[in-house]
C-alpha cells in the first residue's frame, strides 16, 4: 500500500522506531545489585521490636523478683514500697521525710492477723520521732447486718483509744466509709482491732516524719525571738535617730508577724504528728472483692505487659509527632503528581 | 548479551511468571517507542529506556502479572522516569533559555516517517504523544493506557481521538 493510501495508525505503526543495539546490549547487561538499606531497614525493625520485647521481660522479671514481696509467715501476698516524696514548695525549710508502706492482704483465712502484725511492725518502727500516719483499710463483713455493728465498733474503737469519727458515710446495702482521727500512740492498737472487724481486704500505710519539720521550726522560732529581743532593746535607746526608729520598728512588726506564723506551723505540726487519719472501708462480700494475689509467673506477666503497653505509648507518641510531616509529605506528593499532567500538556 | 543472560535469570514463580531478562527482550522495543514518542528525544529516550529497566529490574520481585501485563507496569515506571527528566529538562531550559529545545526539534520520532507526519507529531504536545504511542504503537487497551496515564478510560480516549484527528487534518493538508 503506498504511504498516502495509509492511515496515520498504520504509518505510525510502520515507522515504529527500534531500540538501538547499544541501548539493547546495555539493558540486558543488568547485575543484580546488593539492597544493603532496605536489608538494614528491615533488619534494624525486627531488632527494635526483639529488644523492645526483650526489654519488657527483663523489666517483668527484675520487677517480679523474689526479693520485693516481704514474706510474712501465713500470709499470702504482701508487698512493701518505700518512696521518697519530692515537695514543689521553696520554703527552705528541711523537707520532710516521708516513707509509705503500702500491705495487700489476700482475703484467706489466717491473713488478717499476720498482716496486722505486720504492719503494727511498721507503724511502731520509728518510736520516739513526730510522725504522722495515714492508713487506708478495706474490711469485708459477710453480711448487712454484720456491717452495721462493724461501722458501729469501729466508730468505738477510735473514741476508746481517745479519738473521734470524723466522718462516717453508712449506706445499708453497700459500704460505708469511715474516716477516723486516732492518737498517733495508739494507731498500732487501732489497726489491730480494726482488722479483727472482718476480713482484711487491702491495707495501705503512709507514714511521714515530721520530726525535722519540727526541728527546724523550733529554730527558726528561737532565731526570730532573739531577733525580736535585739529590736526591742535597740529602741530603746533614747539617741535613736527618728528615721532608723521607723525601720526598726518596721522590722520588728515583721518579725513578729512572722514569730506567729511560725509557731502556728509547729502547731500544726505537733497536732498532725499526734493525730493520725485512718480511713477505712467496710463491705460486704459483693461490693468489696479480694484482691487476687499473683504468682511470680503473674506478676512477671503484668509487669512485662505493663512495660510493653509504656513502649506502645511512647510508639504512639512518636506517631502523633510525625504525623504533620507525614502530612505535608503527602502533600506534597499529590502537588507533584498533579504538577505531571501540567508538564506534559506543556 | 542475548536474553539467557544469568544475571538477568529471575527465577521463575510455578511457570506462571516470565523471567526478567526476558520480559526485557521482548518489550525493550516498546518502552524505547513510548520514551521516544513522549521526550521526542531519541537520546534521551535511550537514557531513560536504560533507567527504566534498571528499575524495573531492582523492583522485579513486586511485580503482580496478575495486576498487569509486563508491558503495562514497564510503561508505567517508564512514564514516572520520563516525568523526571521533564522536569530536569524544565530546570534545564529555564536556565539555558531555548536553545536546546531547537537543537531537539531536529531528531526524528520514527524510522522514516514521512516529513508531514513527522511534523505533525512534533506538534502534539507530550501528552498526546504519549497516548499515541501508548494505544497505537505499543497497543495497550483502553484500561491499561488508563491505568499507565493515572487518567480515566473516558479522558484517555478522548485525548487519543483529539491527538490522531489532530494528526489527520495535517496529513490531509498536507496531501492536497
Amino acid at each position: 500500500m503506498p504511504a498516502n493510501e495509509m492511515t496515520v495508525e498504520a504509518l505510525l505503526r510502520a515507522h515504529a522506531p527500534h531500540a538501538p543495539e547499544s541501548l539493547r546490549e546495555r539493558v540486558l547487561g543488568f547485575e543484580p545489585q546488593r539492597r544493603p538499606l532496605r536489608r538494614f531497614a528491615l533488619v534494624a525493625v525486627a531488632g527494635c521490636a526483639v529488644v523492645a520485647v526483650g526489654a519488657a521481660i527483663v523489666h517483668g522479671i527484675t520487677r517480679s523478683g523474689s526479693s520485693r514481696p516481704v514474706a510474712v509467715p501465713g500470709t499470702p501476698s504482701v508487698r512493701r514500697t518505700l518512696t521518697t516524696p519530692t515537695w514543689a514548695t521553696a520554703t527552705p525549710p528541711p523537707l520532710p521525710s516521708r516513707q509509705a508502706l503500702q500491705i495487700q492482704v489476700g482475703a484467706s483465712a489466717g491473713a488478717d492477723t499476720a498482716a496486722t502484725k505486720h504492719s503494727a511492725a511498721a507503724v511502731a518502727g520509728s518510736a520516739g520521732r513526730l510522725q504522722h500516719t495515714d492508713a487506708s483499710l478495706a474490711i469485708k463483713v459477710s453480711s448487712d447486718d454484720d456491717l452495721a455493728s462493724a461501722t458501729t465498733r469501729a466508730t468505738r474503737i477510735a473514741t476508746s483509744l481517745g479519738g473521734y469519727a470524723q466522718s462516717v458515710h453508712y449506706a445499708s446495702r453497700g459500704d460505708s466509709i469511715l474516716d477516723l482521727r486516732i492518737p498517733t500512740v495508739n494507731v498500732q492498737a487501732a489497726l489491730g482491732r480494726l482488722a479483727s472487724l472482718g476480713t482484711l481486704v487491702s491495707q495501705q500505710i503512709s507514714i511521714t516524719d515530721l520530726q525535722q519539720q519540727l526541728k527546724t521550726q523550733s529554730a527558726e522560732i528561737a532565731q526570730l525571738r532573739r531577733r525580736i529581743a535585739a529590736l526591742a532593746a535597740a529602741l530603746k535607746n533614747p539617741s535613736l535617730p527618728e528615721a532608723q526608729r521607723v525601720i526598726l520598728q518596721i522590722r520588728l512588726a515583721e518579725s513578729r508577724r512572722a514569730l506567729s506564723q511560725r509557731l502556728n506551723a509547729r502547731k500544726g505540726t505537733i497536732s498532725a504528728g499526734t493525730m493520725s487519719h485512718v480511713s477505712v472501708e467496710i463491705g460486704t462480700k459483693k461490693s468489696i472483692a479480694p484482691v487476687h494475689r499473683r504468682g511470680r509467673i503473674g506478676r512477671l506477666l503484668h509487669d512485662a505487659v505493663g512495660f510493653l503497653a509504656l513502649e506502645g505509648m511512647i510508639v504512639l507518641f512518636a506517631l502523633i509527632v510525625a504525623s504533620p510531616i507525614a502530612l505535608v509529605a503527602f502533600g506534597l506528593w499529590l502537588w507533584r503528581r498533579r504538577s505531571v499532567d501540567r508538564l506534559l500538556a506543556a | 548479551m542475548n536474553a539467557a543472560t544469568p544475571s538477568l535469570d529471575v527465577p521463575r514463580l510455578a511457570g506462571r511468571r516470565p523471567g526478567f531478562a526476558e520480559v526485557a527482550s521482548e518489550q525493550l522495543d516498546a518502552v524505547y517507542r513510548y520514551l521516544v514518542y513522549l521526550t521526542g528525544d531519541r537520546s534521551a529516550a535511550e537514557d531513560l529506556t536504560a533507567e527504566t529497566f534498571e528499575k524495573a529490574f531492582r523492583s522485579w520481585r513486586r511485580f503482580d502479572p496478575r495486576r498487569g501485563s509486563p508491558r503495562t507496569w514497564l510503561c508505567r515506571i517508564a512514564r514516572s522516569v520520563a516525568v523526571d527528566w521533564f522536569r530536569a529538562e524544565s530546570r534545564r531550559r529555564r536556565r539555558e533559555e531555548t536553545y536546546a529545545r531547537d537543537e531537539r526539534l531536529t531528531e526524528e520520532l520514527g524510522d522514516g516517517l514521512p516529513p508531514e507526519l513527522e511534523a505533525a507529531l512534533r506538534e502534539l504536545s507530550p501528552a498526546e504523544r504519549e497516548v499515541v504511542a501508548l494505544r497505537v504503537l505499543l497497543e495497550l487497551d483502553g484500561p491499561s493506557a488508563a491505568r499507565v496515564l493515572g487518567i480515566s478510560q473516558t479522558a484517555c480516549s478522548t485525548r487519543l481521538s483529539r491527538a490522531l484527528r489532530r494528526l489527520e487534518e495535517r496529513m490531509s493538508d498536507a496531501r492536497e
